[in-house]
């Protein structure tokens, strides 16, 4: 009998011990540490053959800096540049130049100093074709990366152009000494490499890895910002999916949560100990129309569809108000907006006079427009695995069908539709673009990408032509504000594409943190700051 | 006895072969293209680059054959286009997670359908045999990420009995074993049962009707006349007739479990082959769908042969030969 007692006691006491270790417990928060869930994996630190993803870089930049830092001040003017790992720097008079001088404080994780020859060598990785770097294209018009001194170092341009910060500055700044060793045409064989190799010079270290659940970051104690990082470790969590996302942030086990969905976020408002912060992430969401196709060829049509499709119920149903209607490639966000203009109204009365204008009428009784004989059908596509987008369809097929035109939604594989749409082998499709703040829009506006480039709709414009590349080549983007500003009235007025909407990034905090300021740059701007209250 | 598991291997072996081969046409003749930048600022060339990397600039029997080759001579299953690690990497450190959860979810299933088919056996056609029959319908008919979302909400963000996703706490590198073991189990419970409960309803259902079954037979009446209690009757001698029938159940939920955990996985966060399997689906990295199709195949060929043999041990009437 005392066996049995004993083993149900033994049993009882087990499962107590299970039970009472998942409880939700009332210990005081530990202020040295955050926890962070994110949506996602981080494979390696070499950032040349990680995935080209806003998230992958945010936690590569906790372990490496770029040689300067762009601001997330984009709203009031082009792009500034602050101190990264360079302290300062100069251009040549014919600006086919740049001297940049390095932080002689600068050092490795293991004590090495940070030199000139680290420069040069992260930017013979980048444009290594073994290596691939997806951005790789940033470094194209830098022709060579001369070691002056220790730390000094620079770089020769092959054109002065507008952009040579922002090519000088993508990119982070490798360890030549730790990573040397391995032949860049290995890299991308053995991203694991890096993990046991990480030497680092940025604010945080590599504490511990757990593949699959987390990425553990500790203080780094040679950063040369004093009293920075101010928390002393920052655990990374993984969660592939929003709702389980939102979960560990209701129930504690996070205490910060980025890339929520709008449905998450619903239900984080009401909890009074978190903090959610929507900020705009310079993307956009468009329909291209094929004008190759007979439907929209002309500019009326086209800005009779902008008037027949309703983006604010868009906006309000699918994205619960967290994100605005979009009228301008050029988003709402960025300095160079022309503010002046008004989104096409949701006038379905005006569409259908506008398309009568047209030529579009009713001839056979089918409920279905026709033009020349060619009824107003045609095919909608998006990419399979984009929900948003998929209700975004549905809802333009209803605003469509009540003015004549039957619009087919259909979902497509992405690489595959990226493909059709280069092609011109399309109708209609919805996708979404980042502009970068050089607001070089050539590639998807010029008529040069027309052919299998991204100039999906094939819209052909010789006014905006050459305003595109007018203004790709002014030193001052500033300057060229009025051109960007004719630029945005054109396409507003030509509607090659209808912006949807731009969308806010969602993320919750715990309301105890502070200095928390994510951005469209990073969901991790400035942890080195983050602390406990 | 040798010469069933051999034949049984070889067949396996081949039937892997069919679903690698199938795996591999349905994904290469898909539309798409998996090296299509997503970013226009990056330029056709990159995509030609990493074309060529990964050996798709190469006409599809010549892949095939590489790809294949790799695999059987040195288990390597290319690297994912994704992340760039290696597939049989990444599918190492998932594999032990899903086995883990599997495991803990059969066992459960198990526990709770024996259970429940031993409670209404004993009292057969009363309410209570008639609650176990419409609870254990219920349960089998409910989808998994219903439940496991609603587990998820009141047992763990609302009573907090229960972590509420991840398989181990944050930091849990620092624990020592104990502790280690104890968290994992604290965070392993409530998807286990989650994803035990579907089946759980099917085990119980076989188990009231082999046990009421087993009554009614010779043994079961002479069990009676000898005067055993009826929970000795129930639990030694029906649970015994009830064995084979049970163990067929193992090879039959394998597959259910598998495709059960990808939903239950992606539910609680936890870090297994179906969160892989999904985000690789959605990613379209080839490689990993392709890898973890196999490693699928494997585990439910694996179960089948494992059960059939344990049925040949359990059941003398079955002969192998």
């Amino acid at each position: 009998m005392i066996p049995v007692v004993a083993m149900r006691l033994l049993a009882a006491a087990g499962l107590a011990a299970i039970l009472g270790w998942g409880c939700a417990s009332d210990t005081p928060r530990d202020t040295t540490r955050l926890t962070v869930g994110m949506r996602f994996e981080y494979p390696t630190p070499n950032e040349l053959i990680g995935p080209p993803t806003l998230s992958y870089s945010a936690i590569s930049n906790q372990f490496f800096l770029p040689l300067m830092a762009e601001q997330p001040d984009f709203r009031d003017g082009p792009p500034t540049w602050a101190p990264g790992l360079a302290t300062d720097w100069e251009f040549s008079e014919d600006r086919l130049q740049l001297t940049v001088r390095l932080r002689q404080d600068a050092r490795w994780s293991d004590g090495e100093p940070v030199t000139a020859e680290d420069v040069r060598f992260s930017w013979l990785a980048q444009t290594d074709p073994d290596i691939g770097w997806s951005y790789s294209f940033y470094k194209e018009s830098i022709t060579d990366v001369e070691v002056i001194d220790a730390t000094t170092v620079r770089f020769h341009f092959d054109a002065a152009g507008p952009t040579a910060l922002a090519d000088v500055s993508t990119g982070l700044i490798l360890p030549k000494h730790a990573w040397e060793p391995r032949p860049f045409a290995e890299w991308r064989g053995d991203p694991g490499w890096f993990f046991e190799n990480l030497v680092t010079s940025g604010p945080f270290l590599l504490e511990n890895r757990t593949p699959g659940q987390e990425l553990v970051l500790g203080r780094n104690p040679d950063y040369f910002e004093d009293g920075l990082p101010r928390l002393e470790r920052v655990v990374l969590r993984t969660a592939s999916d929003g709702a389980a996302l939102t979960n560990l942030l209701l129930a504690g086990e996070v205490d910060v949560a980025t890339g929520l969905g709008a449905t998450d976020a619903q239900r984080i408002t009401n909890q009074p100990d978190l903090r959610l912060i929507a900020y705009p992430n310079r993307q956009f969401t468009f329909v291209s129309w094929n004008t190759q196709r007979p439907w929209f060829q002309d500019a009326e049509t086209r800005r009779a569809l902008a008037m027949a499709i309703d983006r604010q119920a868009m906006v309000d149903t699918i994205w619960h108000g967290y994100a605005e209607v979009g009228n301008s490639p050029i988003i709402s966000s960025v300095w160079a907006h022309d503010a002046g203009l008004e989104p096409w109204p949701h006038d379905p009365r005006a569409a259908r006079d506008a398309l009568a204008a047209a030529g579009w009428t009713d001839g056979d009784g089918d409920g279905i427009l026709e033009r020349d004989g060619v009824p107003f059908r045609f095919e909608l596509a998006t990419f399979a695995g984009a929900p948003a987008r998929w209700d975004a369809m549905q809802m333009i097929q209803a605003n469509l069908r009540a003015i004549g035109i039957d619009a087919q939604p259909r979902r497509v594989e992405p690489g595959a539709l990226i493909q059709r749409m280069r092609d011109k082998d399309f109708d209609a499709a919805a996708s979404a673009f980042a502009i970068d703040t050089s607001l070089d829009l050539r590639y998807a506006f010029h008529s040069r990408s027309i052919p299998g480039g991204d100039n999906y709709a094939a819209y052909a414009n010789p006014e905006l032509d050459r305003l595109l590349d007018s203004f790709a080549t002014r030193l001052d983007p500033s300057a060229g504000l009025e051109d960007l500003h004719r630029l945005q009235r054109i396409l507003h007025d030509d509607q090659p594409i209808l912006v949807l909407w731009e969308p806010l990034t969602l993320a919750a905090f715990n309301e105890e943190l502070e200095s928390v300021e994510p951005n469209a740059l990073s969901p991790l701007a400035n942890l080195e700051e983050w602390a406990w209250r | 006895m040798i010469r069933f598991v051999l034949r049984r291997l070889l067949a396996a072996a081949v039937l892997l072969l069919i679903v690698l081969t199938l795996a591999f046409a349905v994904v290469a003749l898909a539309p798409g293209d998996p090296m299509a930048p997503t970013d226009p600022r990056i330029p056709p060339e990159q995509a030609e680059r990493l074309r060529a990397l990964y050996g798709l600039d190469q006409p599809l029997p010549v892949q095939y054959v590489r790809w294949l080759g790799a695999v059987v001579l040195h288990w390597d299953w290319g690297q994912s286009y994704r992340t760039g690690q290696p597939v049989a990497e990444l599918l190492f450190d998932a594999l032990p997670p899903t086995l883990l959860l599997a495991g803990a979810a059969l066992l459960a299933q198990y526990l709770l359908g024996i259970g429940l088919g031993l409670l209404a056996a004993s009292r057969p056609n009363s309410r209570l045999d008639l609650g176990v029959r419409v609870a254990s319908l219920v349960v089998y008919a409910l989808p998994t990420f219903w439940v496991g979302l609603m587990a998820v909400l009141v047992v763990a963000v609302g009573l907090g009995l229960a972590p509420a996703g991840g398989m181990t706490a944050a930091a849990a590198f620092e624990l020592g074993p104990l502790a280690a073991a104890l968290d994992v189990l604290a965070h392993l419970w409530l998807p286990a049962l989650v994803l035990g409960l579907s089946m759980a309803g099917d085990i119980a259902r076989y188990t009231r009707s082999s046990l009421i079954e087993f009554q009614a037979t010779e043994a079961g009446r002479a069990a009676r006349a000898r005067g055993l209690s009826e929970t000795r009757i129930l639990l030694v001698h029906g649970l015994a007739h009830a064995a084979p029938r049970l163990l067929q159940l193992a090879s039959v939920s394998a597959p259910l479990l598998l495709s059960g955990a990808v939903v239950a996985e992606v539910v609680f966060a936890w870090p297994g082959l179906g969160t892989a399997t999904l985000v690789a689906i959605q990613s379209g990295d080839i490689p990993v769908v392709l890898a973890a199709t196999a490693y699928g195949a494997v585990l439910v060929i694996a179960a089948s042969l494992a059960a059939d043999l344990l049925l040949t041990r359990l059941d003398p009437r079955i002969s192998v030969e």
